[in-house]
């Protein structure tokens, strides 16, 4: 094997942007477990943590930047290199989205909507990015497809959770006392929640897409 | 035999079916077609020609003497542009660029078969004139070579060589500026050309294989023994010279190939070309895997 300074440079960008990821799913997993258990110190943690995340980021940046100006990678190599460069900004982003969740644990006072199962639709959001990132360590092209075709449920599922608060809040006659304001607080929160969840999955297709291309120098699932 | 005979040889074919004198690549394409140099086009689909064929490699196999240098080499080279042959040491590309112009002939125990064809004409067939050859398919080596002359008559040399003596202070002119070098020795035409840095005798040889008004330029490793500045001024003068002329360039240096070619030939070891392809899908997406292996540096 030529070129083995190289060589583990390409295998060190690989594990970390894999490490990366484990970073960032468990940080998306705390989030919502922080919303659910409205634990504040979780919310905080995730929060916290963030910098750390873009700190990595910007490593990985770098790693890639060095790799592309100095050992002029070609083929595969390439194609590899500028699908890391992609994805560990959606890793980034979602892990943004992550802190999101934090800020909506310590905002929120009571639970509205409790027949909206965000908890359901954050798992369906971790298990998109787990897929993708697999995708990325296997080089898999058809577990990124999958990844993709898993968006259209999860954008299902996001729709029927806003309708739901949104149709019910059309139907529902206030009482007198109600605090309008509070409650539109406490609404606007849990829409700001679906959308983010909405954008994690997005983030993970795009993972995929990347990752597709990079396996396949296929151009199928970007945009 | 004249240049004028070796122009007849080499353009019944094309010129009676093909436009071969259209400088207009839209219409080109269209008649490219009919051509019967490009008949082997529809071998390879995968393969997007979008100027006319001008050099076609048939089933061409190279030997110095018991050894075979070139297998079965077939591909098909357009007009104005920059085709770079890349590949391990030993692979065959000098030994494949050298077929065009027929330089193997210098080499006493060379034997080709198979046929390389220049505008349709064999140019290993019997009443072909390696010297009327080399008049339109000129070549620049690795090292520059400059005469030991004045550098306005190096750039004269051929034409004076030809009995192309009219406006010959023009034709040196025009030259040295396709050349990218007037501007640099305008005022000293009659100072020797080894009195030039690496790179200007280097631009001065390609000024001086570019009077002669070819069809084809071969360079055999042109920046290979100059610094980056000289080596990005020969970069830049091929891609320019390549709006006029058919540039062919061997070159060990895959980065360079990859920035200023528009097709890439990749020749392995044991003289066989394994891929032949547009620049980018060659870098970013090679058909085959030992070509992957080697321009990711994973062997050679």
């Amino acid at each position: 094997m030529a070129r083995e300074s190289y060589q583990e440079k390409l295998d060190q960008l690989r594990s970390d942007v894999l490490y990366m990821s484990e970073v960032v799913l468990d940080r998306l997993r705390k989030g919502l477990e922080a919303l659910d258990s409205k634990d504040e110190d979780l919310a905080w943690a995730v929060i916290d943590g963030d910098d750390e995340v873009n700190q990595m980021y910007l490593d990985l940046e770098q790693q890639c930047i060095d790799l592309l100006a100095l050992q002029q990678p070609v083929a595969s190599d390439l194609r590899f290199i500028a699908a890391s460069f992609k994805i560990i900004t959606d890793l980034e982003r979602i892990a943004d989205l992550a802190t999101n969740l934090g800020d909506y644990t310590l905002q929120a006072e009571r639970d509205v909507f409790p027949e909206v199962d965000v908890q359901s639709i954050g798992r369906f959001t971790v298990e998109m990015v787990e897929e993708a990132m697999e995708a990325y360590a296997n080089e898999d092209p058809e577990a990124c497809r999958y990844v993709a075709n898993r968006d259209d449920e999860l954008d299902g599922k996001c729709e029927r959770a806003s309708q739901l608060v949104v149709r019910d809040l059309i139907e529902t006659e206030l009482d007198d006392g109600a605090d309008v304001e509070v409650l539109l607080t406490d609404v606007s929160r849990l829409l700001l929640t679906i959308r983010d969840l909405e954008r994690v999955g997005d983030h993970a297709v795009n993972i995929a897409a990347r990752t597709l291309y990079m396996v396949e120098n296929s151009d199928e699932l970007i945009y | 035999m004249t240049q004028s005979d070796m122009t007849d040889d080499g353009r019944i074919e094309t010129t009676t079916e093909g436009d071969s004198g259209s400088a207009d690549p839209e219409h080109g394409d269209e008649e490219l077609i009919e051509t019967g140099v490009t008949a082997g086009l529809e071998e390879n689909e995968s393969q997007t020609f979008d100027g006319r064929t001008i050099i076609e490699s048939r089933g061409l196999d190279v030997y110095y003497g018991d050894e075979q240098a070139l297998q079965d080499v077939s591909f098909e080279i357009p007009e104005k542009s920059v085709t770079a042959i890349i590949g391990p040491s030993g692979c065959g590309k000098s030994t494949f660029l050298r077929c065009i112009n027929r330089m193997n002939d210098l080499i006493q125990n060379a034997r080709v078969e198979g046929e390389l064809r220049f505008e349709g004409k064999n140019v290993y067939d019997d009443d072909v004139d390696p010297v009327a050859l080399r008049r339109r398919i000129g070549m620049v080596f690795q090292e520059p070579n400059p005469f030991p002359k004045s550098i306005y008559d190096n750039v004269a040399y051929g034409l004076r060589l030809q009995d192309r003596t009219d406006d010959l202070d023009e034709k040196v002119e025009q030259a040295l500026k396709n050349a990218a070098l007037w501007d640099e020795v305008k005022d000293r035409l009659d100072e020797s050309g080894l009195e030039l840095s690496g790179g200007q005798q280097q631009r001065l040889c390609i000024a001086r294989a570019i009077a002669v008004d070819p069809d084809v330029i071969l360079m055999d490793e042109p920046a290979s023994a100059l610094d980056p500045v000289a080596t990005s001024q020969i970069e830049d003068l091929i891609q320019d010279i390549a709006e006029e002329y058919t540039v062919v360039i061997v070159t060990h240096n895959m980065q360079q190939a990859a920035r200023i070619s528009d097709r890439t030939a990749v020749f392995l070891t044991g003289g066989e070309l394994v891929e032949y392809d547009d620049t980018d899908k060659v870098f970013q997406n090679p058909e085959s895997q030992r070509v992957e292996d080697y321009i990711t540096g994973k062997f050679g």
